[in-house]
């Protein structure tokens, strides 16, 4: 909806005509006291639809749309019609410039007082926090060379896919070298973590998406950052197993709460079923040691030695056990059965396998050399199973897989998902 | 008698020490300081950027004769919607004519420089949908 507003604003602004956007009642709050707002026009004139609409037949939306408004009460179609002839009010003629505030740049209390505090101003992930003193953030700041009124980026609840010429949906805030060290502090994280925390930040890319697919985030970290920081590679890679695995992700969300002012449910968030993968993210070391092919970071075109971290979104990856497809057998034909899982999945944003060693092995027996032979063979769709056709869909639609070597050694599984890898960033940049 | 007395104020000072053991347990002590005690944090928050507010279109004197863009973005559903409202138009305000447009696609959010176009030459209104 923050779209259909964006635009809407464009072209009343820009193109000197009115305009009436769309919109289902089940977004009015966010709507009035956001979208508009931050976009400058808090007086646009929307009609409220009743919700939901797709879904309905024909008949029915007719009938809606001369039914009154479950927002002002008025009948759908003469309020359209009254949106765009009523002369505007002194109010919707109002110029100007708002300046929002976010506080003072320090609190002072006492620490029990002061976790409330964190807590009821949203500034937390509801879970208890390291409270971010100046000696504690001073002490974080040793993680990095870069100044700490450095800025760092800017970042916004929605991302625009990359190479879209895009109306922008939200506000873009933005934070220094310092904000983000704050934000680590509170998240748990060491100073040596920093370097990785500040690569992602620089990408302006919100841990907490607010789409309604209830979106989580990844990170796929390769290089000698993963044994320098204590990254888990091995058994329970992508489990609460080490300090670093653990506190990188949540730092990336509450610098994304914090300081891009997402996951506000009803405003900069609204997945309709939410994601546990939430609470810290997907977070991927590589276990480079014990993969056949080349590390991921290599294959985007980075040297072995580099520390690089490269970010993911999609709906999440569980067990590939949990597919029909997944049967054990003595003899496992490992390839032909993860294509099977690929060939009955939506890519629509990508996908992602992350294999145990021992499977990645088995499939490299299998006669698959490189990554990318095994990655074009399970993207390959059979006859009449293509999905969409291409043309249909916009430019970022990639119906392509990606695989990722982690974990132990001690049986063979492997995990699957709707994620899709995009942007690697050089934390060596950051150290 | 004496003997009972003595055995009895022995008694009750180790009773009376018993029951002050709490008050001079000093951890009880140093846990009321330190729920007093108040430390400086600094703000997590990064810094958002200052809003503008933009001038809304002038709206028109009536629709009579007009030209009004219904827009669909392409959200699923829109073009249903939207074709009932170009319907209701025709039958309650035939004086209004009425275009459906498609936004050219590539997510919601992607910008339509053709159609911007043709909507400052052409349209006096446009109607967007559909925010879901």
């Amino acid at each position: 909806m923050a779209a259909v507003v964006g635009h809407c604003i464009n072209i009343e602004s820009k193109l000197g005509v009115p305009t009436v956007p769309l919109i289902i009642s089940a977004f009015y709050e966010q709507v009035k006291t956001h979208h508009t707002i931050q976009k400058g026009m808090p007086n646009l004139r929307v009609t409220y639809l009743i919700s939901p609409v797709w879904g309905k037949k024909a008949e029915q939306i007719r009938k809606d749309i001369v039914s009154e408004s479950p927002i002002s009460g008025k009948m759908i179609m003469q309020e359209i019609v009254e949106n765009l002839a009523k002369p505007l009010t002194a109010e919707e003629k109002m110029t100007g410039t708002i300046e929002p505030e976010t506080g003072p740049e320090r609190f002072t209390d006492t620490p029990e007082n002061l976790q409330q505090m964190f807590l009821e101003k949203r500034m937390t992930d509801y879970m208890p926090i390291i409270l971010p003193t100046e000696e504690k953030v001073a002490e974080m700041l040793k993680g990095t060379s870069h100044h700490p009124d450095e800025v760092v980026g800017k970042m916004a609840a929605h991302t625009a896919m990359p190479g879209e010429n895009n109306v922008e949906v939200f506000e873009h805030w933005s934070y220094t070298v310092r904000t983000v060290a704050i934000n680590a502090v509170m998240a748990g994280a060491k100073p040596e973590y920093l370097p990785v925390i500040l690569a992602v930040a620089s990408t302006g890319k919100e841990a907490i998406s607010v789409s309604d697919n209830s979106f989580t985030e990844g990170l796929i970290i390769n290089g000698p950052i993963r044994d320098e920081i204590g990254l888990n590679y091995g058994i329970g890679a992508l489990g609460p197993f080490s300090q670093a695995n653990s506190t990188i992700g949540r730092a990336w969300n509450l610098l994304s709460i914090n300081a891009g002012n997402c996951g506000r449910v009803g405003t900069t968030y609204m997945g309709v079923i939410g994601n546990p993968m939430n609470w810290n993210n997907v977070i991927m070391a590589e276990n480079e040691e014990e993969s056949p092919w080349q590390p991921f970071h290599v294959r985007r075109g980075f040297k072995p030695s580099d520390s690089v971290v490269t970010l993911c979104e999609g709906w999440g990856i569980l067990s590939a056990k949990n597919s029909k497809y997944s049967v054990w057998e003595k003899e496992m034909d490992f390839s032909g059965t993860l294509k099977k899982i690929v060939n009955d999945q939506d890519m629509l944003f990508g996908a992602m396998a992350v294999l145990s060693p021992p499977v990645a092995n088995f499939m490299k027996e299998e006669g698959f050399e490189t990554v990318e032979e095994l990655e074009k063979f399970l993207a390959a769709r059979p006859e009449g199973q293509g999905g969409p056709p291409q043309a249909k869909m916009p430019s970022w639609f990639r119906p392509q897989i990606n695989i990722v070597v982690t974990g132990g050694s001690n049986n063979n599984y492997w995990s699957y998902g709707g994620m899709a890898p995009r942007q690697s960033v050089l934390i060596d940049d950051w150290r | 008698m004496r003997r009972h007395i003595s055995i009895t104020l022995i008694a009750l000072l180790f009773l009376s020490l018993f029951c002050m053991y709490p008050v001079l347990n000093t951890p009880i002590l140093a846990q009321g300081q330190a729920s007093e005690r108040q430390i400086t944090v600094l703000n997590p928050r990064g810094q958002p950027p200052a809003i503008q507010l933009k001038q809304m279109a002038p709206r028109l004197d009536s629709l009579d004769g007009k030209t009004v863009y219904l827009v669909n973005d392409g959200y699923l559903g829109t073009d249903i919607l939207l074709g009932e409202m170009q319907a209701w138009f025709k039958e309650n305000m035939p004086e209004v004519s009425t275009i459906y447009k498609r936004m050219s696609g590539g997510g919601f959010t992607a910008e339509d420089p053709a159609l911007w176009a043709e909507i400052k030459e052409k349209a006096d209104a446009v109607i967007m949908g559909m925010g879901h």
